[in-house]
């Protein structure tokens, strides 16, 4: 069974690195070209993620436990939230070269995260699930957000300066990706809401008011966010101000699952 | 002798507008040509017409008469005076620059505009109409569809269709690339001036909502009239550009139009909405120092002109590689071409053979009493001793083809053996999966 999992999980390794370079490839040079071949790589590649989460649930523990198992789920979860959204409307396909990467990089945050994914016993309590739950879900969320952003505030910037090459082309109306962040986002921030709260007051109380960078980021994810939101509602903000607020919130949100990694892994 | 193939036309590059409009042929007028080239001569045509071509391909026993033929076809559409311009107009091209041409065509090498869509569409529309007219035939069929595979082939391979190249397309496509669904935006038009009812008048036709604005109220109307839109009193500018989405600006104003104060009030109104300025004015019309400002895209005719070269020049660039790819095609169905003479007194060969070997096999078969058993192997040793015999003459046949000689080897074999006059050609050979090259049908 061991085989099984780490092969699995090598295999959707390398189908997603693949289909983040036709991603791209695409991005630069086109989606006629071989390119095209990108989303059905992904598709390919979630079928395997899906099959090396169930192998590995049967070998394992269960889902959800364990920043390893949790990441592994947010990369499939970006992946499958992606290629959903995409059957809504193929003008958003391109932003599967901002979103791959980030799956991959997940994915692989799990397989360092792997040696050591026993959640300690003293935190362990019925909430956790939905703890980790919560705050996943609310992460795949700004991780769409997040690709929109990158690809708003690249297209902005070429524009401004006049330069309308190749990759201008390929990305989609800066309305259009507007619209799908501020979407993601405010379907992400409630989320995090959730999950920012239940990890202190219900899952974490030993530690919560000791506060550890993992907690400063989660915070300032929550306050970019929350400012990213509000100042739309009040005073119209949009565009790259909300773009940059969003991949600034984004990172912050990266710096929590960084901070489990190394805390899970014994670096810190 | 297999038919050659003949193209007589005329295009934008040879022809003025007044000549082609006059021979350019639609629906019943074009069948009515293809039946009249086919009368009697059993030949294949297939016309191509649209605003900047008219093009008659066909398949001929006879180049010479063929090309009087089609001449006299064009001829009888014109008058005295306009047969004298037809005389430097039109261009025939036989056998491989034919087919070159046809794949430039197809591939929009020789449009006006290179790497426009439509004229893929207009050469899908006369191969239909040729079909439908009876004028369709294997060597021409093939060569169409080859044409349109080449077509595909240079659109996906090359950068030919990419970026637009006209001042008013490129600020609607920009718009769109802003704004999305460019239906029920609201466009603003500032002064009068032809290139800005241009760029206006594309944008409406997108579904965007305009309104004009003018110095004077009978301008106003009357621009508003002639693009669709709706006139607006000048006192309404500034509040007509918190609404809008997309201004164009070409005013003959010698101060700037829109200044910084202004568009910062008018920012200010529109809650960071995003504007798209688009200033075609000499002298300008918008501060430049506005580009700068949150939310707003500004461009000149400068920037404008300058996407549009580089578009240009992309895309000239991208059709050296287009013609790489045209010579490679022309070569695949130049080699299939060749073929085509040849094969059809290979099968006529081995048919013989064959016939003369199991004729005496059957007549043998009777008189011995043989099983079937025994009868098949015999069969099978004569297709043998057959195969072996031919191999030699075959080879060398197949080794000439293409050569000046090739012709007399043919008509050699042919009257040596008896075989008669060729027939019709051979089926188009199928270019197997993936490997790109053609299949030869005889090996």
């Amino acid at each position: 069974m061991a085989t099984w999992v780490g092969g699995l999980f090598l295999g959707t390794a390398i189908a997603y690195t693949l289909a983040a370079a036709l991603y791209l490839v695409s991005l630069v040079r086109g989606a006629e070209g071989k390119g095209r071949f990108a989303a059905p790589v992904l598709m390919a590649a979630a079928t395997l993620h899906i099959a090396y989460l169930a192998v590995d649930t049967l070998a394992h523990t269960t889902p959800m436990q364990g920043i390893a198992q949790t990441l592994t789920f947010l990369s499939l979860g970006i992946v499958l939230a992606f290629l959903l959204a995409r059957l809504r409307g193929k003008g958003i396909d391109i932003l599967g070269a901002f979103l791959t990467p980030v799956a991959l990089l997940f994915l692989m945050g799990a397989g360092v995260g792997r040696s050591v994914d026993a959640v300690s016993p003293d935190v362990r309590s019925a909430l956790l699930p939905v703890h980790i739950g919560v705050n996943a879900l609310g992460i795949i969320a700004f991780a769409l957000a997040f690709g929109a952003a990158t690809a708003y505030v690249i297209q902005e910037r070429m524009l401004r300066r006049k330069k309308l090459g190749g990759i201008f082309q390929r990305l989609p109306p800066l309305d259009v990706l507007d619209n799908f962040g501020l979407r993601a986002v405010s379907l992400g921030f409630p989320l995090l809401t959730v999950g920012i709260v239940s990890g202190v007051f219900w899952v974490d109380p030993v530690e919560s008011f000791d506060i550890s960078p993992m907690h400063g980021f989660a915070l300032a994810a929550w306050v970019l966010f929350a400012g990213v939101l509000l100042l739309r509602m009040a005073a119209g903000w949009r565009g790259r101000r909300a773009a940059i607020g969003t991949i600034m919130g984004f990172l912050c949100a990266l710096g929590v699952l960084v901070g489990y990694v190394m805390r899970d892994t014994g670096v810190s | 002798m297999a038919k050659e193939l003949v193209l007589v036309g005329l295009s934008h590059h040879t022809a003025p507008l007044e000549l082609r409009e006059k021979l350019a042929v639609d629906g019943d007028a074009r069948e009515a040509l293809l039946k009249r080239w086919s009368e009697g001569v059993a030949g294949e045509g297939v016309v191509i017409s649209t605003c900047n071509r008219v093009e008659l391909y066909a398949t001929t026993d006879d180049t010479l008469s063929a090309e009087q033929r089609a001449r006299a076809l064009l001829e009888a559409r014109l008058t005295d005076d306009e047969r004298k311009s037809l005389e430097g107009s039109l261009y025939i091209h036989g056998g491989e620059a034919a087919i070159r041409h046809l794949f430039r065509v197809a591939s929009s090498l020789d449009s006006m505009v290179v790497g426009e869509p439509q004229i893929l569409g207009q050469v899908k529309e006369a191969f239909d109409a040729a079909k439908s007219a009876g004028t369709m035939g294997s060597l021409l069929g093939r060569c169409f569809s080859r044409s349109f595979a080449v077509a595909k082939r240079v659109r996906t391979e090359t950068g030919i269709a990419e970026g637009t190249v006209s001042v008013s397309s490129i600020a609607s496509q920009l718009a769109k690339k802003i704004f999305g669904e460019l239906k029920g935006r609201k466009v603003l038009l500032l002064g009068a001036g032809e290139m800005g009812e241009a760029a206006a008048k594309s944008l409406a036709n997108t579904g965007a909502v305009l309104r004009v604005v003018n110095r004077s109220p009978e301008k106003a109307r009357k621009v508003a009239a002639e693009c669709g839109g709706e006139p607006r009193g000048y006192e309404q500018l500034a509040s007509e550009m918190v609404q809008a989405d997309v201004v164009i600006s070409s005013t003959s104003s010698d101060r700037f139009v829109l200044t910084t104060e202004l568009m910062k009030d008018v920012l200010r109104g529109r809650r960071h909405r995003p504007i798209f300025l688009i200033d075609i004015a000499v002298p300008r019309d918008v501060d430049p120092r506005v580009g700068s400002m949150e939310s707003v895209f500004l461009f000149d005719v400068d920037d404008l002109q300058e996407v549009a070269q580089e578009n240009l020049a992309q895309r000239r660039q991208a059709a050296l590689a287009a013609e790489r790819i045209v010579d490679i095609e022309v070569a695949e169905i130049e080699a299939w071409r060749r073929t085509l003479d040849l094969t059809p007194t290979i099968v006529a060969l081995r048919e013989r053979f064959a016939e003369v070997v199991h004729g005496e096999i059957a007549r043998s078969a009777k008189k011995m009493d043989l099983s079937d058993k025994d009868r098949k192997a015999l069969e099978r040793m004569g297709d043998a001793v057959v195969k072996k015999i031919l191999h030699q003459p075959l080879a060398a046949l197949k080794k000439s083809a293409g050569d000046p000689e090739n012709a007399a080897m043919i008509a050699a074999t042919r009257a040596l053996f008896d075989l008669g006059k060729p027939s019709e050609y051979p089926p188009a050979p199928e270019r197997a999966p993936g490997s790109g090259k053609l299949v030869p049908d005889e090996s």
